[in-house]
């Protein structure tokens, strides 16, 4: 992090990747709609990658300590089911990480 | 992540775009601090936090790129994580394709800001709402975003605290944005074929597994979904329905 020409290339090219990923539909919008195979796995991969990124962000989570991966289960349940139950991201996301965070740092005692 | 509870109904007419923006604010400000916090803990300087928020605006690929910069990794290997990570942008597009400011220059913004939250309140609003309210609303957003990263940031360069685990945030983010997107499809076909997708990539090429199992599970999704169901045999880009 202290190479700042490495560290603003890559904000660049994070910025141009992410833009060019929103902007894709509306500079390829009639190919787009003429297949519709494209639109029906555009509502079958959404769901699928954030659930392999979470998996997979959970796994790399737990193999970073010792006492994985029970910490990363108990915060990653909670934000499940405070997310099913009341819809709030913000909280379920504050929830969860006080959670991990209390795992983490022995506030709370693993076995 | 936030949904904000507005339907399109009328009543969002006479919203201001201040009043949109609100939901937004309380999710962005907050998890905006926590990423300039991690960025600028793992010895980044703040104004680059700060211009990451200017420049990528994407929470869950800036949240990535802290350990990723942090460890120095290539910038192509940078490129493809933000790829994959972002790639549900593709899909949103197709939902307001006709519904866009027509000037280039503000669409280009519009566009450029379309982030999970945005989207889902341009969504809501009614098919002839004006430029200036899109463009507000954006815009809006976005500060928001860069006001609490700035925060975080400028907090992180004075914290001398070390509270492991505030990492987790990330993977909390895709697991709101995984059950948002649970909630807004019709069956669980998705979800089991990533979970066995991931377990037999870490299985067969741990060092690979995140790829393997996208490519796996794109594999799986084209073959499940080579003839339309009956009900979905009408091609339509996903409507708001689909995914708020």
């Amino acid at each position: 992090m202290n190479n700042w020409g490495y560290v603003i290339s890559a904000i660049a090219i994070m910025g141009l990747v992410t833009f060019g990923l929103r902007a894709a539909p509306f500079l390829a919008a009639k190919w787009l709609q003429q297949h519709t195979l494209v639109l029906r796995l555009g509502r079958f991969l959404p769901l699928a990658i954030m659930v392999l990124l979470t998996v997979h962000t959970l796994a790399g989570n737990a193999q970073s300590h010792a006492n994985g991966p029970w910490p990363e289960l108990a915060a990653g349940c909670t934000v499940v089911v405070a997310q099913l139950w009341r819809k709030h991201a913000l909280l379920s996301i504050v929830l969860g990480v006080f959670v991990y965070v209390a795992f983490r740092n022995q506030w709370v005692p693993l076995a | 992540m936030t949904k904000p509870t507005l339907v399109g109904d009328d009543a969002s007419l006479s919203r201001t775009p201040w009043l949109l923006s609100l939901p937004v604010a309380m999710g962005y400000i907050p998890l905006g601090m926590v990423f300039g916090f991690l960025f600028v803990q793992a010895g980044g300087p703040w104004w680059l936090a700060i211009a990451s928020s200017v420049v990528v605006y994407a929470g869950a690929a800036q949240f990535m790129m802290v350990p990723m910069l942090a460890a120095g990794l290539p910038l192509a290997t940078i490129a493809l994580a933000t790829a994959v990570i972002n790639l549900r942008h593709v899909f949103y597009g197709l939902s307001l394709l006709d519904r866009l400011p027509k000037r280039w220059s503000a669409k280009a913004y519009v566009v450029f800001g379309l982030t999970d939250e945005t989207y889902s309140v341009l969504t809501t609003l009614p098919a002839h709402t004006s430029t200036q309210h899109m463009l507000a609303i954006t815009a809006l957003n976005q500060a928001w975003w860069v006001a609490g990263s700035a925060v975080g940031a400028l907090i992180g360069a004075r914290a001398q605290v070390q509270l492991v685990g505030l990492d987790f945030a990330l993977g909390a983010l895709f697991a709101v944005l995984a059950v948002e997107q649970w909630r807004s499809s019709s069956n669980s076909h998705a979800l089991w074929t990533a979970l066995v997708s991931y377990a037999l990539a870490l299985w067969l090429v741990p060092h690979q597994a995140l790829l393997v199992a996208i490519a796996l599970s794109v594999a799986v999704g084209l073959w499940l979904q080579r003839v339309p169901k009956p009900s979905q045999t009408r091609a339509q880009p996903p409507t708001d329905k689909d995914i708020l």
